[in-house]
């Protein structure tokens, strides 16, 4: 009897490491589909801005500007720069076994990356407003501006494309 | 650069005294050997200004290789006897006897001009490097400010595509212009050959026997007339320009 009672909690005992073991892998499971579909998104988003400042780019560097183009470039890039730093949430880096360009320094730096992010979120703000002007030569200077706080962000804080 | 005409194989006063045992013939035309100083100027200045930020730079001087690769491959088809693409480019049988004589060593193995092996270098230099700028022409940066002159024909996503393999093929590039110099290095020391004077002056000093029956000095010095290295150049330099303001002019 107690024998079999023994048995029985030997069992229960194993049966529930066992349900703890498949709860952390379901749970490690899902932290990781939350990673994919966190950096999914952050992807998009920053490809929006990329896509949004290539239109800008090329417009000032031909010959006859499109105005038009240009301020909603600078509108969209405005819109998406100050949620930078939502899109980078704990659990969404390098170390969630995601494939991701973004360093670990995100995140064991973070005031560092939210300085970065702010500087560039002023700069894309500023363009908004040159941009409003239609003064193309402070356009131009603005947009370089802002190009060169995107290149310190990522130098900093982005893997290098191979 | 433009010296044509047959006076350009001078054998020199002792060879001729010698009864003409060896001679210094023009192996190299002008414009060849122009063509390839600039390459190598320019992919120089094409690293340097990348890898300071200097992008707008870097566009004009992908351009201005471009213009020069064109350059040389028209060159390959009108140009002397030497540079065109129908006196160096051999089928695998040639190019796999040169390399086994290459292997055995002993006495000259190869006249004038590219020999098999190396002529298939000149081909794929020349490719890679077409490829290398015809893409370049389409990238954009990650940021997607910097882009290429032809970057408003594709997306973002194609543009970062096209940058991606503008560095691989970068890499390709490194890799041949390693092979290309480990080459020049072999036959330095191990065949006593200096290749690098004579793509510096154009001129060689050959022994007689070297040169083949069918090819006379005369015929390797022939480089062409000013008009048409100048037709030629003006119409590679228009179209670099051309792509230069991304085919809009």
């Amino acid at each position: 009897m107690s024998a079999t009672y023994g048995g029985m909690r030997r069992r229960f005992r194993s049966m529930a490491s066992v349900a703890v073991a498949v709860a952390a892998v379901v749970a490690a499971g899902a932290a990781a589909a939350d990673a994919l579909s966190v950096l999914q998104a952050r992807q998009a988003h920053y490809k929006e801005i990329g896509k949004a400042a290539k239109a800008l780019g090329e417009q000032l560097k031909s010959g006859a500007p499109s105005l038009p183009v240009v301020q909603a470039a600078a509108k969209q890039i405005d819109a998406l720069a100050p949620q930078v730093p939502s899109w980078f949430p704990a659990g969404s880096g390098p170390a969630a076994g995601v494939k991701t360009q973004a360093k670990a320094e995100i995140w064991a730096k973070p005031d560092e990356f939210k300085h970065d992010a702010a500087t560039f979120a002023e700069a894309a703000h500023k363009l908004d407003l040159v941009a409003a002007s239609g003064d193309l030569g402070a356009i131009r200077a603005q947009a370089q501006a802002m190009g060169q706080t995107c290149k310190t962000c990522h130098e900093a804080f982005r893997e290098r494309d191979d | 650069m433009t010296e044509g005409g047959a006076a350009k194989s001078t054998p020199s006063p002792d060879a001729a005294r010698s009864s003409v045992r060896s001679v210094r013939v023009r192996v190299w035309d002008g414009p060849t050997r122009w063509v390839h100083g600039l390459i190598i100027i320019l992919i120089a200045l094409a690293l340097w200004t990348e890898s300071h930020d200097q992008m707008d730079w870097h566009i004009r001087i992908g351009c201005a290789l471009l213009g020069v690769v064109l350059f040389r491959l028209a060159w390959g088809v009108f140009g002397g006897a030497t540079a065109r693409f129908s006196s160096f480019v051999r089928g695998p049988a040639t190019v796999l006897g040169y390399a086994a004589k290459l292997v055995r060593g002993g006495a000259s193995v190869h006249g004038v001009g590219h020999n098999p092996m190396g002529g298939w270098s000149v081909v794929a230099l020349l490719g890679v490097m077409a490829a290398e700028i015809g893409v370049g022409l389409f990238c954009v940066d990650v940021d997607g400010l910097e882009s290429g002159p032809l970057s408003d024909r594709v997306s973002f996503q194609a543009g970062r595509a096209a940058a991606h393999w503008h560095t691989l093929l970068f890499n390709v590039l490194l890799a041949l212009i390693i092979l290309h110099l480990c080459a020049i290095a072999f036959y330095a020391v191990v065949r006593r050959d200096n290749l690098i004077g004579p793509m510096l002056t154009g001129r060689k000093r050959l022994r007689t026997t070297a040169i083949g029956s069918e090819t006379t000095p005369a015929d390797l010095a022939r480089g062409g007339s000013a008009i048409r290295i100048g037709l030629i150049a003006a119409i590679a330099l228009s179209v670099a320009i051309w792509a230069a303001y991304g085919f809009k002019i």
